[in-house]
């Protein structure tokens, strides 16, 4: 069964955890990245709102933390991400995050 | 033994195991490198070497979560530059890098001469025994001062002591102790014990909780709880994540908030919406207060702070309605002169709200089982180990009223006493992982030369800082968390054991094992002679219940909690209902600070320095300067070593509005040069509209470890040290001081300091 990476990002505080998490686990130079942080504003949308937001972006080194899988473990990066805010699963059990507000679904 | 209950059941729990090729260690991060939380943490370890490091799913306190800084540890445990032995250099030679290595005992027997020599020539108050931030060292420096038999001890030359305890003091006078924010912390079932309910108003007070991670506040519980229904009210000079996620942004400028706490006060009163119940049954001089803020209305607070009314009187509205609300605070507020009062009236508003000992509201912070050392040791924890210090009025607090009540050093006055010899002279420091040049110290210019000219210095650090190599005769290397033993705290949720799961690199020894060995050269001997750390750490333990080795069996303990506790008699000492106050009740009128020599009452001030308060000056520097402003990847002046954190902030920055920097000539990425009336440094510009236009925001606590030693610029310190621009001149109070309340201008700089 196909597994997703899903972010709430109306949650994600742009930490930087999920990138550091994958590079330790993955060997990865602080300049290589198997997730990475994208930036969304600072945009002031009217006189009272801004948007200041951020959404990790998975890349073409992410191999889904496998061997932590084999272990029954989370991916690295959604274990760790201090917001609480990615989720790792097949659609079925992503259900309930995707019915959020701010949800972006990496497969 | 006592017996001690827990609401945790520790069956099944395991502080090591064997995963595959791994022994997995548990513990607490407490100590350095890193900051002042009690994160759990795994340490997987392979052939005696730490591979790495994850957090613990299964600790109630970041529930498997965890930083980059600690997940990157390894950069920082295994670096190359990290101190391995204890080096000697002679006193001609400081601020060369020409050390020699020595022995441990060699290292004790120069402290013991040294020191020794010091104390018969000047009397040992002479001696200014300093720690830098406040991981678990806070408990332990203190004993390093008593047995020298000096009674000056305290944070190395931060300014007014600011650093928390402006606040915990000063509110602890209005509340009768420490109150802290309810995120649930204190049940390690978390967000899902039935008991608990999220506040429905967070006010987060110029903190910037999911980066800086307060005083034992792991931020992200802010996130949970905002999941869980929590809605943010946010003052702050620069739109934060949380600030922009807020019902309402209060963007004031920087230095005037206790005026807009006062305001959020008056309104409340005025629309009635005041907590009668609480207010009459439980606070002493409301009537008086009320009288107090009656001029401190939301268009007088408008017009200091620079934000609108509306906005000052819906945020006061929604405190005033909500079910619950909780401030909280960081340190900006003890970086303003006057902030020790801005604390008393952010209380008074929490008070009025009837916003304490209620879930989700302000709750008692008092020591787990009596265990103060793990955060702020009471005057019993060393009492016994040392020859007393005989002469503790010698102690040097600048005669500040407040200081005297908390038996506190002014380090300001500390700093004079070394530049005039006035009320004595300081002769010797020793400086537990204090780079006080780089980071906590304002005004570094002066202390500078001042640590030069000292007859001795001792530093206790993890590398070779600019602070030791301006200044150290005797550089003793610190162990790491993973090298050692330790018992967590700081805030009290619970006790934990910070276990050992590596041996130490070269020849590092815990800053505890170094204090009681020192010690015993001086006042400790014959007193408690530890031969061991558990030894150590069992005898703080005695009265619990506890020993290193239970409490390392089960990781951590959770006493007993309860809500209510100042209607069950639970908060004062004689076991009578109330606050453990003078009054016995919340004082909004404040007797201690009457005799202070105070107002009784909470009241604002301009800032020392501001457009207000000084007009000529600031023609010449126009722009109000706020520092300090954390970052996810450092913690102080830590981390610019390790290359993950130092990908994420590469260079010193300021921010800058667009345009602001416009007026300037100044472009994204240049240079900067940021001067005052005390000083200037270079920094780079990150230009963004999240900063108000009249203010600017600049990094604390930079240097530069990838600097040749030998180059004489004690790697590049003054060149981007924002706090050259901050006088070392506390409040009134002697607390509080004007970190993120200056002047400055602002121009284009001529050169890189990466390529100086």
């Amino acid at each position: 069964m196909h597994k997703y990476l899903a972010v709430d990002y109306g949650f994600c505080t742009g930490c930087h955890t999920c990138e550091i998490a994958c590079q330790q686990v993955h060997g990865l130079a602080p300049d290589k990245f198997g997730i990475k942080l994208t930036q969304i504003g600072p945009d002031q949308l009217d006189e009272r709102r801004w948007q200041y937001e951020f959404v990790p972006v998975p890349t073409d080194r992410c191999d889904h933390c496998s061997y932590r899988q084999a272990e029954g473990k989370q991916p690295s990066c959604v274990q760790h991400c201090q917001a609480g805010c990615l989720y790792y699963g097949t659609l079925d059990e992503l259900a309930d995050v995707i019915a959020k507000p701010k949800v972006a679904i990496f497969s | 033994m006592t017996e001690y209950k827990t609401q945790d059941d520790p069956t099944g729990r395991q502080w090591t195991w064997q995963d595959g090729d791994f022994t997995v260690y548990r513990s607490s991060a407490r100590t350095g490198p890193g900051c002042h939380d009690n994160c759990g943490v795994l340490m997987y370890v392979k052939d005696g070497v730490l591979d790495h490091v994850e957090g613990d799913p299964d600790n109630p306190y970041n529930q498997g979560r965890l930083c980059p800084r600690c997940l990157a540890y390894n950069e920082m445990l295994n670096h190359p530059d990290r101190l391995l032995y204890p080096q000697k250099r002679a006193r001609a030679d400081r601020g060369k890098n020409a050390f020699e290595r020595i022995t441990w005992d060699e290292a004790y027997d120069i402290i013991e001469r040294e020191m020794g020599k010091v104390i018969e020539q000047y009397g040992p108050e002479s001696i200014w025994v300093t720690q830098g931030t406040g991981r678990d060292i806070n408990g332990y420096g203190p004993y390093m001062a008593q047995c020298f038999g000096t009674p000056n001890y305290g944070t190395g030359f931060l300014s007014g002591q600011a650093c928390y305890a402006p606040r915990i003091f000063s509110t602890a006078l209005k509340a009768g102790g420490l109150y802290i924010c309810d995120y649930s912390q204190f049940m390690p079932d978390r967000y899902d014990d039935p008991r608990w309910e999220a506040p429905e108003y967070i006010l987060i007070w110029g903190n910037n909780p999911v980066v800086a991670n307060s005083d034992g506040t792991l931020g992200h519980w802010v996130v949970e709880s905002m999941k869980r229904g929590s809605k943010l009210i946010v003052m702050d000079p620069t739109l934060t994540w949380c600030a922009a996620h807020a019902d309402v942004w209060l963007q004031v400028r920087p230095g005037t908030d206790a005026a807009l706490a006062l305001a959020l006060c008056n309104v409340i009163i005025e629309k009635g919406l005041e907590d009668k119940d609480f207010v009459s049954r439980w606070c002493y001089g409301y009537e008086e207060f009320k009288e107090h803020v009656k001029p401190n209305t939301a268009a007088w607070a408008a017009e200091i702070c620079g934000v609108d009314e509306e906005l000052i009187v819906e945020a006061a509205t929604k405190i005033g309605n909500a079910k619950s609300a909780c401030l909280q605070w960081g340190v900006a507020m003890d970086h303003t002169s006057e902030g020790f009062v801005t604390g008393m009236a952010c209380f008074d508003l929490m008070a009025l709200t009837g916003n304490f000992e209620k879930p989700g509201t302000m709750v008692a912070a008092n020591p787990v089982w009596g265990m103060s050392v793990t955060w702020m040791p009471n005057d019993r924890v060393w009492k016994g180990c040392s020859t007393p210090v005989e002469h503790p009025e010698m102690v040097n607090n600048g005669g500040y009223p407040a200081l005297k009540a908390m038996a506190a050093t002014s380090p300001d006055a500390l700093l004079k006493a070394m530049e005039t010899g006035e009320p004595y002279p300081i002769k010797a420091m020793f400086m537990m992982q204090n780079n006080a040049i780089s980071c906590m110290g304002a005004q570094p210019q002066r202390i500078l030369p001042a640590l030069q000219n000292t007859d001795f210095n001792v530093v206790v650090d993890l590398f070779m800082t600019p602070t030791a190599l301006a200044c150290a005769d005797v550089l003793l290397p610190a162990a790491c968390f993973s090298e050692r033993i330790g018992i967590a705290g700081h805030q009290p949720y619970a006790l934990s054991a910070i276990v050992q799961a590596t041996e130490p690199r070269g020849e590092c020894r815990s800053d505890q094992r170094i204090i009681y060995e020192v010690g015993a050269r001086f006042g400790g001997k014959d007193h408690e002679p530890w031969t061991t750390e558990e030894e150590f750490y069992d005898y703080l333990l005695r009265d619990t219940g506890l020993t290193y080795q239970s409490l390392r069996e089960r990781s951590w303990a959770y006493p007993e909690f309860e809500y209510n506790k100042h209607e069950k008699g639970m908060l004062r000492r004689d076991g009578g209902v109330g606050f453990a106050t003078s009054t016995g009740r919340y004082n909004f009128y404040c007797p201690e600070m009457a005799h202070f020599g105070f107002s009784p009452f909470a009241t604002y001030e301009e800032p020392p320095e501001s457009p207000i308060s000084t007009p000529e000056l600031a023609a010449k520097y126009p722009l109000v300067l706020t520092t300090g402003a954390r970052k996810w990847g450092f913690f102080h002046s830590e981390h610019r070593q390790s290359p993950s954190m130092r990908r994420m902030h590469p260079d010193p920055e300021i921010l800058i509005h667009p345009d602001t920097a416009a007026e300037y000539g100044i472009a994204d990425g240049d240079w900067v040069k940021v001067e005052n009336h005390l000083g200037d440094c270079v920094m780079k510009a990150h230009l963004t509209p999240r900063i108000r236009r009249d203010t600017v925001s600049a990094d604390h606590a930079w240097w530069f470890p990838e600097r040749d030693p030998e180059d004489g610029t004690l790697f590049g310190v003054m060149e981007s040290n924002i706090n050259k621009l901050i006088p070392m001149r506390p409040g009134k109070s002697g607390l509080g001081a004007s970190y993120k309340s200056e002047l400055c201008a602002i121009s284009k700089a001529e050169r890189n300091p990466r390529h100086a």
